[in-house]
């Protein structure tokens, strides 16, 4: 018995109490919890619905055929084989041949449309969780991993494909099959079929064992796969550090351990699915036996003839396929409730919050923060903003400094509205930035951001990314502004160069250049510049600063720069400490004043010296 | 496939049992017929009312048999696809981590992911389903066969006067799905990848309001991948009827030729009925055995994706075992002679003829403009590319005699994206020296200015930082990238502009602790103000060393050097 308890050697996942509790949770809240998975699935599913109706047509038409084929050649053995007579058994061979041959033809029909349905319905569901992470908050993703994102919108979701490429036509030919034997196994013995259905009952409790176990396994089989799919790719997106630190053998470890956790959980939940065709066909085989056995007794008093027990047992057959086929497709179909689920938690995940009455605000680019307080995580206890207050006028340049950490890119960040702040307010041209619809206000900024980023398309599109209307002589003026022509014409391709996943053509500084050139093609009210220049060589970077001073020109644009040299033409400085501002005043002013901003430039140029 | 499946090659046992334990099942299921014709042709016809309880109750019996083996034959089924599995990842993940930096240009990350979890599960699926029922459906038709040949041998041919058409046809389906589901597992990357990109620029997707751009890309892929899917799946639908439309007309042709010999006499009822049985049989077991076709069509598109991984060649790990020296003299030296590189499968030079020769416990600073190559040069001390001419010598050693491993254990590498892993902050930082005592991660940290900013977190040491650090300023990932190098106490330290998101006040910090450090110490800096701290440095420009020397020599020769000074406002114009 030791061996059932950690067959293997494998732990068992669910403890007595799991199982509990699942029976528990089946009849509470976790059963409407599962029918309203169904349901949404339906949902999609239902959006082809004359497609759908061709589909059932079609599997009527099939199963109908499938069951009078059997009738036919039973009739066939009773009158014709039996008595070896031949007269009119050419004509009932033809009309089976037509039967049989409508068959194939509505089982290649049933499953060609299903087919599509079914891709269709995995499609919506696919880009109905795309579109919804695009509206989901900035902090969602700060939160997880990609890889375990990613595995919910493709490993989770071909779960649920694979059940409905299959499953539909199963249960609705199934039913209708074991509908169909059931009047023809009555009409030819209600004895017989009586004792075939004695198997009912077992099977109804051996299922209700089997899956009370699979239905967890299967979540948790699909978390681990979510969870290992997570480490994968932050792997293999930072091998370069791996390689680096010959960190080989922590990472394949740490890889060991998760792929460990999916072959425990695959182990028990492919074990228990795997009882169930067994179950399905012992009780198959007791009514075969009953059948037989009694079915024999019953023939040798006369109460049957032979004809009927041979095709009794076909049907027996017949009758227990369909139900072999519901069980393992119930299997099947909580497989894909599990993935289901999975994903229907993202698409449940609360979009970024957007007032009622919010308006389309055409910002002049005057920027206050009133009295704001901050943090990321709600049950942080410290603020990584604190009473931050100050005001910008529309056109003028803000310098923001301090030491890192400050909060320095938060500020930029609740800017965009990325976040919402705590306490206090931030406000555009007086009106609270929740009252602007953030798409409006969005598209009225520019962001250059502290890692820029480089899809993997050319050089053109990548630049194009800013504004997606902009004409490639616009989009070459912006290249030549942010200083970026000359290197993008030595690329292989010039501007049609696409660019590898891990940009390894171009230079960390040239990709700052290339995020510079997107800000100039956007022509926001807006500039949000989050150390913009820092690996851009200083050469360049004075290059580049008369074209930055033009495009901040007429706008309100705030700048984080550690080489203060390059934010010595803002208006106004916000010095940062700690996520408090401890300094803020027009530039001239703070200088004069002597203050920290005051010795800060002080000290760097004395480093200089 | 071959080369994946020699992973079950481990599981000898299982596998023979499962298989015996399917064997008996499908012994079991074969003579049932037999049995029932016995009882109709002698229990019933001769009225024989004993046998017919006799022959029952073997049938009953032989039913438990069957059930049993079935349960038991579930065990060992999933035991060996899960280790199969499990070994398949595990190397395939192993394979990975040897790959060259160059490997990965050809199996994007997007692609691994896929081929690591979505292709092996698909071969999991198959070697599974092999071992329970794969086997069982053929073997059922073979056997339903022979018995039938047994049971009379005339009656039965007809059963198999279609076989040849069905191997054909059989044959370039799966021909057809192998390429048709290549191409589906093809899309599955390309949908990754857009996934991937997307989540990682998902700031700069709604700073720029791409949501509905990002969207129609995803849709495009995903549309794709719908119709390839499609495609491969419609093409394997043909299988299962055709095959049931062969065997329905051999039914037929049994059922009426039986009947003529049964009037001629030649043939007994019983065996023409078993015969109809078996038929039946073969039926039932076709759908089964048209699931199976296009399941294995999947799995060996997969196997081969993965065979792929497995066969990758990697020319520069591949390492001769010399160890490093140990001369006390060139420890953390380096030394190139005319080194020149080019990216591999690209034809434009990014490094020419560079030399230079740093002194164990000297610092260099290595200027130029963005894009001249500086992390390059980087990149090939600890051979993440081999150079295309010249030497590299660390240590007094050509970096292609050391041992990989070995050599990049005497290097502290910050690189100028700083990039963390999920985990705590003790975690990313011992990622320099996994056994470090916390004292030595301290030391560490002190040294790389982030220790204050640590304590200052309510969970210190164990906060968590999300995945590439999001949840951490740019300069505080700076800063523990620094410490995770400095904890490796490496002979040679390489900074690449990790300096950057760092204010003055802490830059200045950071210098100082790090004079005490004897590691040799290669820094690409964009500022004058640190490379005049530096014993050399080395101004490279489109690849090419444009000046060598202390920053008054170059101040004076070099032009270049000198506009960068002035644009510093370092010296005066």
């Amino acid at each position: 018995m030791a061996f059932f308890q950690k067959p293997f050697g494998y732990e068992p996942i669910l403890s007595k109490d799991d199982l509990k509790q699942a029976v528990q949770k089946k009849k509470g809240p976790r059963a409407s919890n599962w029918k309203s998975t169904l349901g949404r699935i339906w949902r999609i599913v239902d959006e082809q619905r004359g497609l759908l109706v061709i589909v059932l047509l079609m599997v009527m038409a099939s199963s109908a055929l499938a069951l009078i084929g059997p009738y036919l050649i039973g009739k066939m053995i009773d009158t014709f084989v039996m008595n070896g007579n031949l007269e009119g058994l050419g004509k009932m061979i033809t009309m089976l041949v037509g039967i049989y041959a409508v068959l194939a033809v509505t089982l290649f029909l049933q499953n060609y449309w299903m087919i599509g349905i079914a891709q269709q319905t995995i499609y919506r569901l696919r880009t109905s969780v795309f579109s919804h992470l695009q509206k989901l908050p900035v902090s969602f993703f700060d939160r997880r991993q990609h890889g375990e994102l990613m595995s919910r919108v493709t490993n989770d979701i071909e779960a649920v494909s694979s059940t409905l490429n299959s499953s539909f036509i199963q249960v609705f030919s199934s039913v209708l099959t074991l509908g169909g034997t059931l009047i023809i196994m009555l009409s030819l013995s209600p004895l017989l079929t009586l004792l075939t259905m004695t198997i009912i009952p077992t099977m109804f409790l051996a299922m209700r064992w089997i899956t009370r176990r699979t239905g967890p396994l299967f979540k948790e089989q699909q978390a681990a796969m979510g969870a290992l799919n997570g480490m994968i790719e932050e792997t293999i997106s930072g091998q370069r550090i791996v390689k680096a630190f010959s960190q080989e053998e922590r990472v394949i470890a740490e890889f060991r351990e998760k792929s460990l956790r999916l072959k425990r959980t695959g182990f028990w939940a492919q074990t228990y699915s795997g009882f169930i065709p067994k179950v399905m066909n012992f009780l198959n085989n007791m009514s075969f036996t009953i059948v037989a056995g009694i079915g024999g007794l019953l023939a040798l008093y006369g109460h049957v003839s032979i004809g009927v027990i041979v095709i009794f047992t076909e049907y027996a057959r017949q009758f227990t396929r369909p139900l072999n086929d519901l069980a393992n497709q119930f299997n099947t179909v909580l497989s894909a409730i599990a993935g289901a689920e999975r994903v229907f938690v993202l698409l449940d995940e609360q979009p970024e919050v957007e007032m009622v009455a919010a308006n389309h605000h055409k910002l002049r680019g005057k920027v206050d923060f009133n009295h704001v307080y901050f943090k990321y995580e709600q049950g942080e206890e410290a603020y990584t903003l604190k009473d931050v207050h100050f005001s910008v006028e529309p056109g003028q340049t803000v310098a923001l400094v301090g030491p890192t950490g400050a909060g320095k890119t938060t500020i930029l960040q609740l800017i965009a509205r990325f976040y919402d702040v705590e306490k206090g307010e931030v406000l555009f041209d007086g009106v609270n930035v929740q009252q602007i619809d953030r798409e409006a206000l969005r598209s009225q900024m520019a962001f250059v951001l502290q890692d820029p980023f480089l899809f993997e398309a050319t050089v053109r599109e990548n630049i194009r990314y800013g504004r997606l209307n902009a004409s490639d002589i616009e989009i070459e003026e912006a290249a030549k502004r942010a200083n970026a022509h000359d290197f993008i014409m030595k690329l292989k391709d010039g501007y049609d160069t696409v660019l590898a996943a891990d940009g390894r053509e171009i230079s960390q500084g040239q990709k700052q250049l290339l995020s510079i050139a997107r800000a100039f093609i956007a022509d926001p009210k807006i500039l949000l510049l989050d150390e913009a220049t820092s690996s851009i060589d200083t050469v360049t970077e004075l290059e580049i600063q008369e074209a930055l001073d033009t495009l901040m020109q007429g706008r309100t644009s705030f700048v984080i720069a550690h080489r203060l040299n390059t934010v010595r033409n803002a208006d106004i400085v916000l010095v940062m400490q700690k996520g408090e501002l401890v300094e803020v005043g027009l530039q001239q002013d703070l200088i004069e004043a002597g203050g920290i901003y005051a010795k800060m430039l002080s000290s760097s140029s004395r480093f200089m010296e | 496939m071959k080369v994946v499946f020699s992973y079950v090659k481990s599981y000898k046992w299982p596998v023979f049992f499962a298989l015996f334990l399917m064997l008996v099942e499908l012994f079991v299921e074969l003579i049932q017929p037999l049995i029932m014709a016995k009882i109709i042709d002698e229990g019933i016809q001769a009225q024989d009312h004993q046998l017919i309880v006799q022959w029952g109750t073997v049938l009953l019996l032989l039913s438990f048999v069957a059930f049993l083996s079935g349960v038991a034959n579930s065990y060992f089924s999933s035991h060996t696809a899960q280790s199969f599995a499990f070994d398949l990842r595990n190397a395939l993940f192993e394979k990975i981590q040897s790959f060259t930096l160059a490997t990965f240009q050809k199996f994007p990350a997007a692609s691994l992911i896929t081929r690591l979890t979505n292709d092996v599960s698909q071969v999991q699926t198959v070697l599974f389903m092999s071992l329970r029922i794969m086997l069982r459906a053929p073997l059922a038709v073979m056997g339903s066969i022979i018995m039938a040949f047994f049971v009379n041998a005339k009656l039965a041919l007809f059963l198999v006067i279609g076989a040849p058409i069905v191997v054909i046809f059989l044959v370039s389906m799966v021909v057809k799905g192998v390429a048709y589901f290549s191409k589906v597992q093809h899309r599955v990357d390309r949908l990754n990848r857009v996934l991937q990109e997307n989540l990682q620029a998902i700031r700069l997707v709604k700073a720029y309001l791409r949501g509905t751009y990002e969207a129609s890309r995803f849709e495009k892929v995903a549309g794709q991948l719908k119709i390839d899917t499609v495609k491969a799946l419609r093409t394997m639908e043909y299988i299962m009827p055709v095959l049931l439309f062969i065997m329905n007309m051999s039914l037929l042709a049994v059922l009426w030729f039986g009947t003529k010999q049964i009037a001629e006499g030649t043939t007994p009822l019983g065996d023409v009925v078993a015969i109809v049985n078996y038929a039946m049989r073969i039926t039932g077991s076709f759908s089964m055995f048209a699931f199976i076709i296009i399941f294995y069509a999947r799995a060996n598109a997969s196997a081969e994706r993965m065979a792929e991984v497995l066969a990758v060649d990697n020319e520069v790990e591949m390492i001769s075992s010399s160890v490093g020296a140990t001369d006390k003299v060139k420890y953390g030296e380096v030394l190139f002679e005319n080194v020149s590189f080019k990216y591999p499968g690209t034809d434009t030079p990014v490094l020419q003829n560079i030399s230079f020769h740093v002194k164990a416990g000297e610092k260099l600073a290595i200027m130029g403009a963005t894009g001249a190559g500086k992390s390059t040069l980087l990149q090939l001390i600890p051979r993440f590319y081999d150079i295309t001419a010249g030497r590299i010598l660390i240590e007094g050693q050509d970096v292609k005699e050391w041992d990989t491993q070995r050599l990049r254990e005497v290097i502290g590498y910050v690189p100028q994206q700083s990039l963390l892993f999920t985990g705590s902050i003790a975690d990313n930082v011992r990622w320099g020296d996994v056994e470090a005592e916390m004292d030595a991660v301290l030391q560490a940290t002190i040294q790389a200015q982030i220790h204050a900013s640590v304590e200052d977190f309510p969970r210190g040491y164990d906060t968590r930082v999300g995945q590439k650090g999001v949840n951490l300023s740019g300069g505080q990932k700076q800063r523990l990238s620094i410490a995770r190098a400095l904890l490796r106490k490496a002979h040679i330290l390489m900074m690449d502009d990790s300096t950057s998101a760092l204010d003055v006040d802490t830059e200045q910090a950071l210098w100082k602790d790090l004079e005490s450090e004897k590691a040799t110490m290669l820094v690409v800096t964009q500022k004058i103000r640190t490379a005049k701290e530096a014993d050399q440095i080395l101004l490279i420009d489109a690849g090419k060393v444009v000046a060598y020397g202390t920053h008054d020599e170059l101040v004076k020769s070099s032009a270049l050097y000198k506009r960068i000074a002035i644009s510093q406002q370092e010296v005066e114009q």
